[in-house]
């Protein structure tokens, strides 16, 4: 560790006209008003530069100021700048940008440039307040028509550069908000930067000290905190790898079998060989259909279920449908890509949908259930693999008629995969 | 060359000795286009290599010197089987290569032979070739390629292959490495995964390529990595460092001994218990006797125990070494402190705790020295809590050290945030009034 050293230690006059007191305040102002965030602050290396135009970091934990920035600001404000700041990294914005970039295929400088306005409005719309004034040239989502708390990644597909962002074109918080180098930086192999087991471990001490007093730090933090090292998948990937592994596991589809000898068996006489068996494997889908359940929710859950069932080698026939409110309507085969009537409302059982969907012959290979949770759930594990897309919903809903009614989770046999999660990893 | 048209000069050869061969000139010039397709290859194929650290494969060389199954995650088509064969190269030992996907579940588990008198003498299980030749070979590096996409019958005796190191009745020598390789979930197109106990015996690796590498390697120069080398010497330093360092975090955190997955996000991976703590300890004496990087034990140690365990371990690892407080309180003079901030505020915490813990009047008065010494050769704002602390520690019957003026720029700057404090407060209740007028 001994490699690493402050600005201030390797170079007592950092740059002629930065008034490093006044920087060194406002962090020590910073770190008493989010004492989480202290270990992160601290650990950033500062680099006096007179290209940057205000305050910016790389993805090394260094941390680039004007000279000129810091007389201009008051200090409480210059406190609110190193707290964004060190929230880039935190956040791993430079990662998510580049993950962003390559799935969407966006290259240049604008597109750089909306990822660290989209970054901005992720950390803006609730860094500030308790302690810290905003400054005055936050981007909040709200200057550019949307709403507060979403992601990064919700921000960049929600708005392009026009009138409104003119702006913002000044706006430079460097490689570590948006992913793309600067002349000014000093790159991968300039002195002081922090090597990625370090940033990790930084990032992981911040984590633990928000997990240990969830008391002290606000909602959007704990969530950092829970996800920093565990980003929830997209909910595609993992519904279709519950499915996939519910309906092509041993005993369902695909197999070997000795019950019938090999096609190699002629060509080695003496020698007993199993044989490949196939058989496409049948799911069949519970949908809720209760009130609760949104039409486009559904729509979309039940197309992925049936792309699934096509990649795992199942023929459209194979899937079958059951609505299912507090009955179980017919059984459907998503044979022709018809409609299926998702008629119902009101409240739910999906006890009856269950035993719908076991009843039909051939039996399903797998059970999938998609639902918002506000149901009973079988007593007994069923004799087939089920898997839950649930719907996330944030309380439980109000029932008039018995309003200590409080819907059980789901079964612990179950696969659960919430749905509708966008992850910050993906 | 002449300014004609190529097609001419093969057509009415100008060299003498060419319509000798007249008979068989369509096959000669064919034979020709393909020594030239040849050549072709040839300049294609080659590439020089150049010295590059890689931390992935260097955590893949001491995971298979440590002979633990290894389990390389890895979209297809980014250099896995390269990188393999760089490391049997490497390690010394012949590479055989099998495609689990293409095979069947008796060429792992054995083929039954049904003899004259299966009652009385049995059916034995016939091992395949490659397996014979393994073994008469006595070392070899074995890897698994495309776990996932073969069928769950395969899987299993292959999983019996990597673990048990057994092939059908044959039993494979200790100089045999197995390494495995598969897709990730999202990609297989079969969504194979693996139930937590079988997880929970691999080193899980994530392969992914370096774009740099790719493209000067496409442009001709491939890295050539170094590969670790263990110090015969350091051998023991290494077993009671890597023992130090498990003992030490398992002992303050009992929960982490043992904790099952949960959750859909971390099905197949790595997660700790017993057995994985006990491959950690392995790996982290090889790394250590190898000289490696934080990168690449990080690596290791978070593909066997999972993340969450893992960077415990690895910030236990950085606390280990810093330097111990009291130390430090007996000779503060020669102290040295970290210079990276956030370290150096961890070691003077540290100090005032063991101040707090044993207060006395020399200790108190060396851990002001040790404060004055962290502003004379730092940043200022990093010693105010700790100083704050410190002072609040006081007895009666001490008197405050006369170095303690040092500390006044530290001072100055406690005060500016004081008044920061002061001012954002009332720009925020301003502004909560004016919005609730």
């Amino acid at each position: 560790m001994t490699a690493h050293s402050t600005a201030e230690t390797s170079d007592p006059e950092p740059g002629p006209g930065l008034d490093l007191d006044k920087l060194l305040a406002a962090r020590l102002h910073a770190a008493r008003a989010r004492p989480y965030l202290a270990t992160a602050l601290f650990a950033l290396h500062v680099v006096v530069s007179r290209q940057v135009p205000t305050m910016a970091v790389d993805r090394y934990w260094r941390c680039y100021v004007s000279p000129a920035f810091v007389d201009g600001m008051p200090l409480e404000e210059l406190a609110a700048v190193w707290v964004h700041e060190v929230s880039h990294l935190l956040r791993d914005h430079h990662g998510r940008s580049d993950r962003y970039a390559r799935q969407h295929g966006l290259t240049g400088p604008g597109e750089r440039l909306r990822m660290n306005i989209a970054a901005d409005c992720e950390i803006n719309d609730d860094a500030y307040g308790d302690g810290l004034v905003r400054p005055e040239s936050a981007v909040r989502p709200a200057s550019l028509g949307l709403p507060d708390g979403k992601l990064m990644e919700e921000y960049l597909s929600r708005f392009r550069l026009g009138a409104h962002t003119d702006g913002l074109s000044w706006l430079d918080c460097g490689s570590g908000a948006d992913g793309l180098g600067r002349e000014w930086e000093l790159g991968p192999d300039g002195a002081h930067g922090l090597s990625k087991e370090e940033r990790d471990a930084v990032r992981f001490r911040v984590a633990q000290g928000i997990n240990g007093r969830p008391g002290s730090a606000p909602q959007k933090w704990k969530r950092w905190a829970e996800e920093a090292f565990h980003p929830p998948q997209p909910w595609r990937e993992l519904l279709g790898a519950a499915v996939r592994s519910a309906a092509s596991g041993p005993g369902a589809g695909e197999d070997y079998t000795y019950g019938r000898p090999a096609r190699r068996s002629a060509g080695l006489p003496g020698v007993v060989l199993p044989s490949l068996r196939r058989r496409p494997p049948r799911v069949c889908v519970v949908i809720d259909t209760s009130g609760s359940v949104s039409d486009a929710e559904l729509g979309s859950a039940l197309l992925e279920v049936a792309a699934i069932s096509r990649a795992v080698g199942g023929r459209r026939d194979l899937v079958t449908v059951v609505p299912c409110d507090a009955s179980a309507g017919f059984v459907h085969s998503l044979c022709r890509g018809e409609g299926i009537p998702l008629l119902g409302g009101g409240g739910t059982d999906l006890r009856a949908g269950f035993a719908k969907a076991l009843r039909t012959t051939p039996r399903p290979d797998a059970v999938v259930i998609l639902t918002d949770g506000q149901t009973p759930w079988p007593e007994a594990r069923p004799a087939c693999r089920t898997v839950v897309g649930l719907f996330p919903r944030g309380r439980s809903r109000h029932d008039e008629n018995n309003p200590d009614y409080v819907p059980d989770t789901p079964p612990a046999w179950a696969r659960v995969v919430e749905i509708g999660s966008v992850g910050a990893g993906c | 060359m002449p300014t004609c048209a190529p097609l001419t000069l093969v057509d009415t050869p100008a060299d003498p000795f060419a319509p000798e061969s007249a008979p068989g000139s369509a096959a000669g010039t064919e034979t020709a286009q393909l020594d030239v397709a040849g050549d072709l290859l040839t300049l294609l194929r080659h590439s020089t290599t150049e010295p590059r650290p890689d931390d992935q494969l260097e955590a893949l060389t001491l995971a298979v010197a440590a002979d633990l199954p290894v389990l390389l995650w890895g979209e297809p088509g980014i250099g896995k089987t390269a990188a393999l064969t760089q490391l049997a190269a490497s390690l010394d030992l012949p590479l055989t290569t099998v495609i689990a996907s293409v095979h069947e579940p008796s060429d792992f588990s054995g083929l039954p032979v049904v003899g004259d008198d299966p009652a009385e003498q049995g059916v034995p299980m016939a091992p395949p070739d490659w397996a014979v030749r393994l073994v008469r070979a006595g070392k070899g590096l074995l890897f698994l390629d495309e776990l996932s996409t073969a069928p769950p019958a395969v899987q299993a005796a292959l999983l019996r292959l990597v673990l048990e190191r057994r092939i059908g009745s044959l039993q494979l020598p200790r100089g045999v490495r197995i390494v495995a390789a598969a897709n990730p979930r999202g990609s297989a197109a079969d969504g194979w995964e693996l139930s937590p106990p079988l997880a929970n015996r691999f080193v899980h690796l994530q392969w992914v390529h370096d774009h740099e590498v790719v493209v000067r390697g496409l442009g001709g120069t491939w890295p050539r990595a170094t590969m670790p080398r263990l110090d015969p010497e350091r051998l023991p330093e290494a077993v009671d460092f890597a023992r130090r360092a498990v003992c030490g975090l398992l002992a303050a955190r009992p929960t982490l001994v043992h904790r099952l997955p949960s959750g859909e996000t971390r099905r197949g991976g790595p997660w700790p218990s017993p057995r994985s703590w006990d491959m950690t300890l392995t790996l982290i004496a090889f790394a250590t006797a190898a000289g490696s990087s934080r990168d690449v034990l990080s690596q290791l140690v978070r593909g066997t125990v999972g993340d969450g365990p893992g960077l415990e371990l690895l910030a236990s690892l950085d606390r280990l070494d810093l330097p111990d407080p009291e130390t430090l309180l007996a000779d503060p003079a020669g102290a040295e402190l970290p210079e990276r901030g956030d370290l150096r505020q961890a070691v003077l915490d540290g100090v005032v705790a063991a101040v707090r813990a044993r207060p006395e009047r020399s200790r108190w008065d060396a851990a002001w020295e040790l404060l004055v010494k962290a502003v004379e050769t730092g940043a200022p704002d990093l010693v105010v809590v700790p100083a704050t602390t410190l002072a609040t520690l006081r007895q009666e019957d001490w008197d405050v050290p006369a170095s303690i003026e040092s500390l006044a720029g530290a001072v100055g700057l406690s005060r500016r945030a004081d008044q920061a404090a002061e001012r954002t407060a009332a720009r925020l209740a301003e502004a909560a009034a004016r919005a609730g007028r």
